[in-house]
């Protein structure tokens, strides 16, 4: 068992998660809030990662950020080295990938809330920033749990964007399902095994999660 | 006059087109169902898309202030509207609560809360949540949380009665005016029915698709409708 990898995995999947949430949040609110071709045309560039193929997505970024673009010389002067093969590179190529699975639940979510809610509160003295914490961000929890878990449980198991920014170094950029990977190709099956279990089981009290949290939900509505 | 407001503006299929002067303690917009009442307090409100508006009060100076290009909460206004929503992730106590808590500028003590409780007979709900209120409990939380605004310049109630039996309406209704004479506020409450714009006997300002068609006392603008409805009632 690959426990470095599996240390380093989950360490991308929460920083990967963290910064999604706070990421995700302002710009899933301005999609929710109106209509428009802005808005519409940033929907559409945020789902993008949802129908290219991982390896596509993880060279644009592999070129983007290095340092033969405007981009990659200003990352290369601040943090001293390119992203590419670093741990930093990895969320970065993590955030992009799982930018839909946190944003969608949330646009739904936001979406949702009944606006004369927020109407309501606006007309009786809440600020725009008040009303979001306050009445939209409590009755959209459900969609915040779910985005949580989807970009977790997302980034847990990708493997393309990850070995395109990151490669296959061990204890920096090997995540379990690079690990994975490489023990086929050594045919070392039961070792495989072991790691994909991990996997397996990580996904699945991610899902748990969820769907625990809704049937609790619904036992309190209909109590 | 207290409020002054001018809306214009296409509200789905209806052309919206109101001046009015609000002079009374007690103003009521009087309609059928789909004339523009609501649509005139969510002007008020700041929270019409698409309408023209300038909504104005009198300033300390003697000038007018103009309210209609401030943000909805700027506008100093307690509301009650129409659907009764209420917060559902907040107990009675923070429903009434909430403007007070939202409030840039609250008074010290908030014993408004405690007197808009007690106004609307809910200090026994106060821990409830609204799925486990009756309709008419749902309505006296809004009417509640509309009252409990502190340093409301004007209340704005849409079909306030709505859900109430008349003896509730009838019983709660001395206080609400006695509430807002002693403190100054003014209302400008939204309704269908006659019988209720009757005995809250305020000015009323009669609409039609979308315009002013009447304005003044009571018994002048509602009287074929008074007629009308008692030959109903035979």
């Amino acid at each position: 068992m690959d426990f470095p990898a599996l240390g380093l995995t989950i360490r991308l999947a929460c920083v990967t998660t963290l910064v999604l949430l706070v990421v995700a949040t302002p710009l899933a609110a301005w999609i929710s809030s109106g209509r428009g071709w802005g808005r519409r045309v940033v929907q559409a560039v945020v789902a993008l990662p949802l129908v290219l193929p991982p390896t596509v997505l993880g060279f644009y970024l592999l070129v983007g950020l290095g340092p033969s673009t405007a981009v990659g010389r200003v990352v290369v002067a601040v943090l001293g080295h390119p992203l590419a093969f670093t741990f930093s590179g990895l969320v970065v190529g993590s955030v992009v990938y799982s930018l839909p699975f946190a944003v969608q639940p949330l646009v739904a979510g936001f979406a949702g809330v009944d606006w004369g809610l927020v109407e309501t509160a606006r007309v009786l003295g809440g600020s725009p920033w008040v009303v979001f914490r306050r009445v939209v961000m409590p009755l959209s929890r459900m969609s915040f749990l779910m985005a949580a878990v989807l970009t977790f449980a997302h980034t847990v198991g990708e493997f393309g964007v990850v070995l395109m920014v990151g490669g296959d170094i061990p204890g920096v950029t090997r995540t379990l399902s690079i690990s994975i990977f490489d023990q086929v190709q050594e045919a070392n099956y039961s070792g495989a095994n072991r790691t994909a279990i991990w996997l397996v089981m990580l996904s699945f009290v991610a899902l748990l999660v969820v769907y625990a949290r809704g049937g609790l939900r619904r036992g309190a509505e209909v109590g | 006059m207290h409020h002054r407001l001018a809306v214009r503006g296409d509200v789905g299929a209806l052309r919206l087109d109101v001046a009015l002067e609000m002079n009374a303690a007690w103003t009521v917009l009087f309609g059928a169902s789909g004339c523009g009442k609501t649509s005139v307090l969510r002007a008020m409100g700041g929270v019409l898309p698409g309408a023209v508006v300038s909504f104005a009060r009198p300033g300390l100076g003697g000038g007018w202030v103009e309210l209609g290009g401030k943000a909805p909460d700027c506008r100093g206004l307690g509301y009650a509207p129409q659907s009764g929503a209420l917060f559902p992730h907040l107990s009675v106590r923070e429903n009434v609560g909430f403007a007070y808590s939202v409030c840039a500028d609250p008074p010290q003590e908030a014993t408004i809360v405690d007197e808009a409780l007690s106004l609307f007979r809910l200090h026994a709900l106060c821990e409830r949540m609204p799925r486990e209120l009756s309709g008419g409990e749902r309505q006296r939380v809004n009417l509640a949380r509309a009252f409990a605004t502190p340093n409301a310049c004007l209340l704005m109630l849409d079909e306030p009665f709505a859900g109430l039996d008349r003896g509730l309406r009838d019983e709660l209704l001395p206080g609400m005016v006695e509430w807002v004479r002693g403190r100054g506020v003014p209302v400008v409450s939204v309704t269908h029915d006659v019988d209720e714009a009757m005995l809250l006997g305020a000015e009323v300002v009669r609409m039609e698709s979308g315009k002013v068609v009447a304005q003044g006392a009571v018994g002048v603008v509602l009287a074929e409708e008074r007629v009308r409805m008692l030959r109903n009632l035979g």
